[in-house]
């Protein structure tokens, strides 16, 4: 078995094509990722989303509202009227514009619809995703338990015409209990503190999506590489030679599990020392955490390998699928774009996918700052080792039953 | 004792080699179909140790088939098989460990130099690195290729492939070597090499089954010759043996530039063998080809035959071949 697993890294090592398509294109590949997601550089060098915005209402209530929007790490706002909004996103020089219109305060005060309008280009269907994504938790923070506690009282005088005031105002205070404190906006101040939004890391979460979903997308095409060895072995007759020996199927199989494993977790481990250097991401602050998440995501993309190769019948077969379900399986699993701003059927099916749960843990390590032990964490390593559990047994069973008939 | 002729009750014959000493092969009844096409038809046959035996037939009559379940990569649906005293169904490992395999294909790892892949190959049998690396040299040395040791294998001539190929199957010293076709469309600088290393192979007590097209090396090398033909073993002995089975007899082909159909007849009937003619040609038959030439000659002359061409056909494995089955080995 480890006699396999030796002669294919040495093999693995003597062809430079796949040295470079594992170690060096990966690279670029994350450099473009990482500007594309504005992830490089530190925290404060984060990218922000530009935002258009327009106060027609010019109230204490819209301005304590910019400056708590303003103060959002992932916005930058630009203040104008609202012609000059309009006309910079329909010329597409904006990408969206949110217009406070006069009234409000008042709506907000009285518990109506708040007149609040986002004005987007349609071309820019991605951008306004992520920005929706900003927004509407942040707004629903600032303005939404005001707008519902002012509802619930208003409601209630109309249900009640007849109480009286020291009652009424016994009532109010329940209500505003109920829905913060009763003093306006103090809850909303406390979800906008900075380290409820920010503090996490700091590093930029693009970077963390450019590095992680770069590297298991790459990964995967690279130990479908590798899988498909096995296949250059059964037509160049070395398979047949190596059953001729006394060496099991499954040894052969165990065998080439074990380079994949290797040259899948060397690859990842460079990846992650190259963010390090370059980016500046602190894979230091928890090496046991992204050792496990290593293992565990070169253990279930290694499996990915293998299986295909277990029951594809030429290596041009492989390339095609490979390309297919890698592509699938990168754009579902959130390698390709953060799984927020995908529709919610497709989130649903991202869990399917390896790119998912190593993403989302390496998210768990350098985002969220999870300790190893944390059962999220320890979560997310458990499904890709069980990913992975999954497609090496079906390669064995496919491999063994295969197997005889190459003869 | 020499090879028994058996009638199966499906009609058609098999040969079982009954052997005095215990076989280092034993094969009984073996029987492989693929879907509706047997490919075995029931075969059975001995190979003593030390003997280097020849396994002939065209293209589709079972030979691969045979190989490939001695060497343990294609399950019989029945039938039996030991190899050097072990069973193959109960003991396939033991087996494994016995026998060496010379594909006819060469397989090798290309991008790997020819020590890296005789490691490898060596290693996959256990042999001990440091024995294993005294293995490598000799052999090296034996094919001629001790100084391109470190170059990797793409770099090699087909020849050159091809003897480390045979080198590598034999790094592990098994008691029964498996050739198949080991000599196609190689040099002849690399075949002679072969041929050394076979002698050799052969006097050190090898036993050798070897498959080939090419009838020379079979009637060289060969201290019998099964011939299998749709499946069965249709003939089988030493090259003598063979000779008798097949009742083929030498022929004198004599060619004439004019032959009437009156003068035929009458050199036909001076004639005490078999005869015949075709077109311009008169095929003589006989076991005493030798003293029969000149009386032919005499006859002709005495009708004023025209000769233009005298040819003797002797009987070797190709001509026994086409008697037998029909076809020519390359068919």
């Amino acid at each position: 078995m480890l006699r396999i697993a030796i002669k294919d890294l040495k093999l693995f090592v003597a062809e430079k094509r796949s040295m470079i398509l594992t170690f060096i294109v990966p690279i670029p590949l994350i450099t473009l990722f990482s500007l594309a997601f504005g992830g490089m550089g530190k925290g404060s060098d984060v990218r922000k989303l530009p935002l258009v915005v327009c106060d027609e209402d010019h109230s204490i209530s819209t301005k304590r509202l910019l400056q708590q929007l303003d103060s959002l790490p992932q916005l930058r706002l630009f203040h104008t009227s609202m012609d000059t909004a309009t006309d910079l996103v329909q010329k597409g020089k904006e990408d969206a514009a949110l217009v406070f219109h006069k009234g409000f305060a008042d709506s907000l005060e009285q518990g109506r619809n708040l007149p609040i309008e986002l004005r987007y280009d349609k071309a820019k269907e991605v951008q306004m995703g992520m920005l929706m994504a900003v927004l509407s938790g942040n707004l629903m923070h600032l303005v939404g338990t005001k707008s519902l506690e002012r509802k619930a009282i208003v409601r209630f005088d109309k249900q009640n015409p007849g109480m009286d005031s020291a009652m009424k105002n016994g009532v109010h205070q329940m209500i505003s209990s109920n829905f913060g404190g009763g003093t306006g906006t103090g809850k909303s101040e406390s979800i906008l503190t900075p380290t409820a939004l920010s503090a996490q890391a700091e590093v930029s979460p693009g970077l963390i999506q450019a590095v992680a979903g770069t590297a298991v997308m790459m990964l995967l095409f690279s130990v479908a590489g590798l899988g498909a060895s096995l296949l250059q072995e059964k037509e160049e007759g070395t398979l047949k030679k190596l059953l001729f020996s006394p060496l099991t199927p499954g040894n052969i199989l165990f065998g080439k599990m074990i380079s994949a494993n290797i040259v899948a977790m060397t690859q990842l481990l460079i990846m992650f020392l190259f963010s390090w250097l370059a980016f500046g991401l602190d894979i230091k602050q928890n090496i046991p955490g992204l050792i496990l998440m290593i293992i565990a995501t070169a253990f279930a993309c290694s499996g990915f390998g293998i299986m295909l190769a277990s029951f594809v019948k030429t290596r041009a077969q492989v390339q095609g699928l490979t390309t297919l379900i890698v592509l699938t399986m990168s754009a579902i699993g959130g390698s390709m774009m953060p799984t927020f701003i995908m529709p919610t059927w497709m989130q649903h099916m991202a869990v399917f996918s390896v790119n998912y749960w190593s993403i989302q843990g390496f998210y768990d390590i350098y985002w969220r700052l999870k300790p190893i032990s944390d059962p999220d964490f320890l979560m997310r390593v458990g499904m890709l080792f069980l990913i992975g559990l999954v497609l090496n047994t079906v390669a064995v069973f496919m491999f063994r039953r295969n197997i005889l008939k190459i003869a | 004792m020499l090879p028994s002729l058996s009638t199966p009750s499906e009609g058609g014959y098999f040969y079982t080699f009954a052997l005095q000493t215990p076989p280092m092969i034993k094969v009984e009844n073996l029987v492989k179909k693929y879907g509706e096409t047997t490919a075995l038809d029931g075969i059975s046959f001995e190979i003593k140790e030390g003997e280097f035996f020849g396994l002939l037939g065209p293209n589709g009559a079972g030979k691969t088939t045979t190989i490939s379940i001695l060497s343990t990569i294609v399950r019989p649906d029945s039938g039996t098989v030991s190899i050097a005293g072990f069973d193959l169904q109960k003991d396939p490992e033991q087996c494994k460990r016995n026998i060496g395999v010379v594909t006819q294909e060469i397989a090798l790892y290309n991008k790997l130099s020819a020590f890296d892949n005789l490691m490898f190959w060596g290693g996959i049998y256990d042999v001990p690195k440091t024995e294993l690396k005294t293995r490598i040299s000799e052999i090296l040395s034996l094919f001629g290729l001790a100084e391109r040791q470190n170059d990797k294998i793409e770099s090699y001539s087909g020849g050159m492939k091809r003897r480390i190929n045979i080198a590598s199957a034999m790094l592990h010293r098994p008691k029964v070597l498996f050739m198949d076709e080991p000599t196609v469309g190689i040099d002849p600088q690399s075949r002679n090499l072969i041929f050394e290393v076979l002698e050799k192979l052969h006097k050190e007590g090898m036993t050798i089954i070897y498959t080939t097209h090419y009838m020379e090396e079979a009637e060289r090398f060969c201290d019998r010759i099964g011939i299998i033909d749709k499946g069965k073993i249709i003939a089988g002995g030493t090259l003598a043996e063979l000779k008798k089975t097949g009742g083929i007899k030498e022929s004198i082909a004599v060619t004439f530039n004019e032959m009437s159909e009156e003068v035929a007849k009458k050199i036909g009937s001076f004639l005490e063998g078999e005869f015949k003619f075709t077109g311009n040609t008169l095929h003589y038959y006989s076991n005493q080809i030798k003293s029969d030439l000149g009386k032919l000659i005499v006859r002709c002359n005495d009708q004023g035959a025209d000769i233009s061409n005298i040819e003797i056909q002797k009987v070797n494995l190709e001509t026994i071949f086409l008697s037998l089955t029909g076809k020519q080995l390359r068919d």
